[in-house]
Parts: structure tokens; C-alpha cells; sequence
């Protein structure tokens, strides 16, 4: 599982980071295809494993805004099997609405992935074990955490290129709160926000670190995500084997300062690489899809290129 | 799973009928809760998954709910006996047993014991514990936070306070909700003094959250001056714990946003809530069977064991009258 990916390192001693940019313009396109080649440049251990994809399902969205598109959930998963991997299912907690069901039947994730009883996992809903954390970013400590996410040997964060209008843009990292279980903690799972977001991201992920992550910027989000924002067309589908690298990324594309984004720049010490000197770029170069993202006003600080 | 119903491989249009009529409701659901009882008493979310204080409080709701047939008798002793053994020293109840520290959970627990009879000693112990749980938000100091940092994030009244998902957080609008809906249930004999000025407290806190132009989220009705977009259910549990107030203005525009909103509605647990919040108003409300048919037939409620005892309650709600307390409007 996950939980063995957790080590910590300095950024000095951990081996540079692989994230590959890949064009695509449209969730109408071979999104497997596309995915399946890039990915066979990772040379992932995946023969036997069981895979786990942690996509964003926020609300039911029938606009295709605010979730991962199901056609992004649904060509990892065949990618991931066709690589080897034992079993791939996809499981969610999402962080306001209690009606899973509601969510996932609205974007029809059912017409990318088949039967979803025994492949979907709510994770508000599962077993859960209680996980001592890490590191001591917050107060937290210790969290119950799901029994499907501790199971698992190779976890995918899948999010939506989005900004967030507290800490900037929520990407595979932030991602993770998803896997805190409602079940215990409510909806909203209030007790991160207490505790301190960008603390809480921290704790979680140096817990259960992804192994993997794909961002689907294929129509992104901006203004004031994650759930009140504007489409933003990106034609992106970024992915790499170090969480922090591909958000950074993703920030750089979005016309972002990752530095700047509080809980990157701090995750960039001990749970992956933030300097591009450190992220081996395979496919397309950030220059060529780089699209700005609007931003809150209180947010202006963040952008590239904006005085710090 | 599938009990009483024609079998699904077999059983084609008879299978789809079976759904579709209402046996769904008759066999299914009462079979389905039955049998997937905890060898401990409890009930888990799912089948044979540990057993949960939520799941275990919503399932002897939806069983008390139906006439007390003797085959039910010792089902509900043996979940009122889970409840009573998972109840923490301090009158509260967690989220799973063995946790150390109660949360919302303590509302349904103790409604559910209330509402099935008996064991007033616990009721009262978990009563007094929800009284003293005040949310971290509303404190002079937090006030005082909120003030000097100018915050223009959200646009609410903080100085009113409900009741939170877990200690030591904020106000949102279910957990205040479901407190309400046990304070609403109970004898007023029962009630310390201290009761009244927290029902009033909470009740204004909900109208204060209450989205522009009706209906509920968890709780953030405008952020950044945008209007949040209500849910199903949310609205649904802020209007089952105000139905005392039924002709108040927003209560019917929010019943008037959820009317509208049924028909969209792709998931049993919303479905049967925004059903049975409805009904208990008295507003006219389609049959559920046909909807809940062809959900089940795509996902079998993904099997799960709160949307089944949800489904129980929408279902005994079913042509119900308005004008009911708030416990009643949710168990008959």
C-alpha cells in the first residue's frame, strides 16, 4: 500500500522526478491511447498490484466543471490494467455532498467503467483503521483513514486542474483530503480546516503519499474554484511519479508560482520535487501549453511574474 | 441481496416489474436490513462491514417504523442493546466503537433509542452531552478573530452557534439539524432549561445559513458573495428540524426549491430524503417506487445499508400528513 511510498526525503536526496505533459483537446478523444503511451515511459511496477485511482468527485455536475471527467477515470483504468496491475478500482469520499450515488450517476461514470457496485468505493462509508500520521505538520496526530486506500499497493491521485479560492489551486495533493472518511469527520470533514489546510495536506500525504498522479486539464477550472469557478479549456492531461512535481507543474502551466502556493513550497522539503532543475519533463514543454488561470483578487500574489 | 425479488438473471421483465411495483419497498428493503444485522447487534454501512453508531441509529429508525411484527422484536433488541454498549462514558456516542471521543452521532443515537422505547437513562445521558458540546465557532475570541481579520470570505451571523460535525469545530447545518430533530422528539419533561436557549440558538443559526432564495447547503450560503448552490440533503434535514415553523416564509421556499429540484435527483439517499421531507409537509410528491426501481436496477443502491433504511423511512412516510412533530415526520 501507499503508506509504504511515505518515506520521507530531503529534496537533496531524493532521485529527480519524471512528469509528462500530454496534449489533448477533448474528453471525445482515445484518452486511453494517449494515456497508455505516455505512461509506458515510467516503466511503473504495477505486474500484481492492486491499483486504487482517487479521482475528484466533488458535486453532482452533469457540466463536466467541477469533477474528473469520467472519460479520464475511465482510460486510466484501462491503462493501468492493460500495464499489468491485478485489480483497478476507483474510489472517492467527497467533501460536502453525502450522496455519492447522486454524484456518480449524474456524470455517468457507470458508461466509462461499467457496473460500479465492488469497482466504486465511497470512501466516506468504508472500514476504517485508525492511521498514525507521519508527520506533525497540524495538531491531527492520527486520523481514521479507509480500509480500501490502506489496502492498496499503488494509489493514483486523479484530480481536476482547478484553482482553490483559499489556497490557490487544488491539484493531486490536495486531492487527498478525499480519502478522509466523512463517516467520522462530517461533511465538510471541518476538522482539515481547523486544523489548518495547508498543514493537513501535509500530514495526509506524507501518510499516504501517491504513488502516481494525472491530472486531467483537459477543461480546467479558474476564478473562484473549486466548485464556484468558470470552465477553463487547458487541453492537458499531466501526470508523474511524484505528487508534488506534477502539481507544480500543473501551477507553472496554470500561470501559478508554485513557490508561492504555501503548502507546495513546504511539501517541496520532504514529499517531492518543486525545482524544475529536479522534474525530468517528458512529452510536451509547459511553454507550449501554458495557459493562465484567473485568479480571486486576494489571490494576485500566486500568479507568475506578480510581485511576490 | 436480492431476497424476496425474482432473480435478475433469470427473471427478466418479472424482475423489472418486481422492482417497479413496490416490492422493492415490501421484501427488499425489510429483508435487506434484516439480514444484514451484525452478528453483534450493530450495522455496518455495507454487509458485513463493521458495525457503525450512524447505521446502527437509522436502521432501528426505519425497523421502529414499521409495525412492530414479532420477527422485528428481537432484531431491535439486539441493535438497541448494540447502542446502549457503544455509548461512551460522557453520554456520547462516536462513529465506531472503540473510538475515544463522541461526535454527531450522539443526535441519532439517542433519538433512535427514544424513538424505539426504553432506556431513558441513556437518552438523557447523551441529551446532556449534545447540550454542553458547543461548536468552537461563535466564541467571543473567535468573534474577535473573525473581526480583526476582516474576513470577507463568508457572509453569516457568527455569533450563532448549532452544533458541529466533531468536537472543537464549527457549526454546520446536518449536525444541527439532526440535534434538533432529537430535542423536537422529546418529552418536554425530559428537557433541562438549558434546552430551549440552544434549540432557539440553533434554529436561527439554520435560517441564517439558509442558501439566497431557499434551501440548504452544509453550510456556506454565500462565500466570496457568491451564492452557494443548496443540496438535496441538507435542505432536506433543515426542513424535517424546522417543520414546526411549516408556514414560515423560508421554509416554503426552500419545500418550493426542493419540488423542483425532485425530479433531477440520481441518488436513493437524496431521493428518499427529499421524499420524505416533502410528504411530511403535506406537498404533493410522486411515488417513489418508479424512481427508486430504476435506481436500483442500475446500482442496487450500491448496496448500501443507510440508503436501504433511508428508502425504509421514505417509504413509511408515504401519503403521511403534514403538520407532524419532527420525530414523527420522520418514523411514521
Amino acid at each position: 500500500m501507499s503508506l509504504a511510498n511515505s518515506r520521507l526525503l530531503p529534496s537533496f536526496n531524493r532521485p529527480p522526478s519524471c512528469v509528462a505533459i500530454v496534449r489533448a483537446q477533448s474528453y471525445d478523444l482515445d484518452l486511453g491511447a494517449l494515456l497508455f503511451q505516455a505512461l509506458r515511459e515510467f516503466d511503473l511496477p504495477l505486474r500484481g498490484k492492486k491499483v486504487l485511482l482517487k479521482p475528484n468527485f466533488v458535486e453532482p455536475d452533469p457540466g463536466g466543471v467541477v469533477n474528473t471527467h469520467p472519460a479520464v477515470v475511465g482510460a486510466a483504468r484501462e491503462c493501468f490494467l492493460r500495464l499489468g496491475a491485478e485489480s483497478v478500482r476507483v474510489a472517492e469520499g467527497p467533501g460536502h455532498e453525502r450522496d455519492t450515488e447522486a454524484i456518480v450517476e449524474t456524470i455517468r461514470l457507470r458508461d466509462y467503467l461499467g457496473p460500479l457496485p465492488g469497482l466504486f468505493v465511497d470512501l466516506n462509508l468504508d472500514e476504517v483503521h485508525p492511521i498514525t500520521l507521519q508527520t506533525r505538520a497540524s495538531k491531527l496526530r492520527e486520523l481514521y483513514l479507509p480500509k480500501t486506500v490502506l489496502e492498496a499497493d499503488f494509489v493514483v491521485s486523479l484530480p481536476k486542474l482547478k484553482t482553490h479560492h483559499w489556497v490557490g489551486a487544488t491539484l493531486s495533493l490536495k486531492n487527498m483530503f478525499g480519502i478522509v472518511p466523512g463517516c467520522c469527520y462530517g461533511w465538510p470533514k471541518n476538522i482539515l480546516h481547523w486544523a489548518g489546510i495547508t498543514r493537513s495536506i501535509l500530514d495526509i500525504n506524507s501518510t499516504v503519499r501517491p504513488d502516481f498522479a494525472i491530472v486531467d486539464g483537459i477543461v480546467g477550472m479558474e476564478g473562484n474554484g473549486p466548485i464556484q469557478g468558470i470552465a477553463k479549456p487547458s487541453g492537458v492531461l499531466i501526470l508523474g511519479d511524484d505528487p508534488v512535481a506534477v502539481d507544480a507543474t500543473c501551477a507553472r502551466v496554470m500561470g501559478l508560482a508554485p513557490e508561492r502556493i504555501d503548502y507546495l513550497a513546504k511539501a517541496g522539503t520532504l514529499l517531492g520535487h518543486l525545482k524544475p532543475d529536479k522534474i525530468r519533463q517528458l512529452g510536451e514543454s509547459i511553454a507550449s501549453v501554458r495557459t493562465p488561470f484567473a485568479v480571486l483578487p486576494t489571490l494576485q500574489k500566486l500568479v507568475a511574474g506578480n510581485g511576490a | 441481496m436480492d431476497g424476496m425479488l425474482p432473480s435478475e438473471n433469470g427473471g427478466g421483465e418479472a424482475y423489472r416489474e418486481a422492482v417497479n411495483s413496490g416490492q422493492l419497498a415490501n421484501t427488499y428493503c425489510r429483508h435487506f436490513l434484516i439480514t444484514n444485522q451484525n452478528p453483534d447487534g450493530g450495522w455496518g454501512y455495507h454487509r458485513a462491514s463493521p458495525s457503525s453508531v450512524e447505521a446502527t441509529s437509522w436502521v432501528l429508525m426505519a425497523l421502529t417504523s414499521w409495525s412492530q411484527a414479532p420477527a422485528l422484536t428481537e432484531t431491535c433488541a439486539r441493535g438497541h442493546a448494540w447502542l446502549l454498549q457503544a455509548q461512551l462514558p460522557d453520554g456520547s456516542w462516536p462513529a465506531f466503537p472503540g473510538q475515544r471521543q463522541g461526535c454527531w452521532t450522539t443526535s441519532l443515537a439517542s433519538l433512535a433509542l427514544h424513538l424505539q422505547g426504553g432506556s431513558p437513562e441513556a437518552v438523557v445521558r447523551g441529551l446532556n452531552w449534545l447540550l454542553d458540546a458547543w461548536p468552537a465557532d461563535g466564541t467571543l475570541w473567535w468573534r474577535l478573530r473573525q473581526f480583526l481579520a476582516r474576513s470577507a470570505v463568508v457572509h453569516q451571523d457568527i455569533s450563532l452557534r448549532g452544533w458541529s460535525w466533531t468536537p472543537g469545530t464549527a457549526s454546520w447545518v446536518e449536525p444541527t439539524s439532526h440535534a434538533l430533530l432529537l430535542l423536537r422528539s422529546l418529552p418536554p419533561g425530559l428537557l433541562p432549561p438549558r434546552a430551549a436557549k440552544r434549540q432557539r440558538l440553533a434554529e436561527r443559526m439554520l435560517y441564517d445559513r439558509m442558501c439566497p432564495g431557499g434551501g440548504w447547503n452544509s453550510g456556506n450560503p454565500l462565500v466570496y458573495g457568491v451564492a452557494g448552490v443548496p443540496r438535496i440533503g441538507p435542505t432536506a434535514w433543515a426542513l424535517l428540524a424546522l417543520i414546526d415553523q411549516p408556514q414560515r416564509a423560508e421554509n416554503q421556499m426552500s419545500l418550493d426549491w426542493l419540488a423542483r429540484a425532485y425530479a433531477g435527483i440520481r441518488g436513493a439517499t437524496s431521493l428518499a430524503l427529499a421524499h420524505r421531507c416533502l410528504a411530511a409537509y403535506g406537498r404533493q410528491v410522486p411515488p417513489l417506487a418508479p424512481a427508486l426501481g430504476e435506481l436500483y436496477l442500475q446500482n442496487r443502491f450500491f448496496e448500501s445499508v443507510l440508503a436501504v433504511a433511508w428508502i425504509a423511512l421514505a417509504w413509511g412516510g408515504e401519503g403521511s400528513r403534514a403538520g407532524k412533530t419532527a420525530g414523527e415526520s420522520l418514523t411514521s
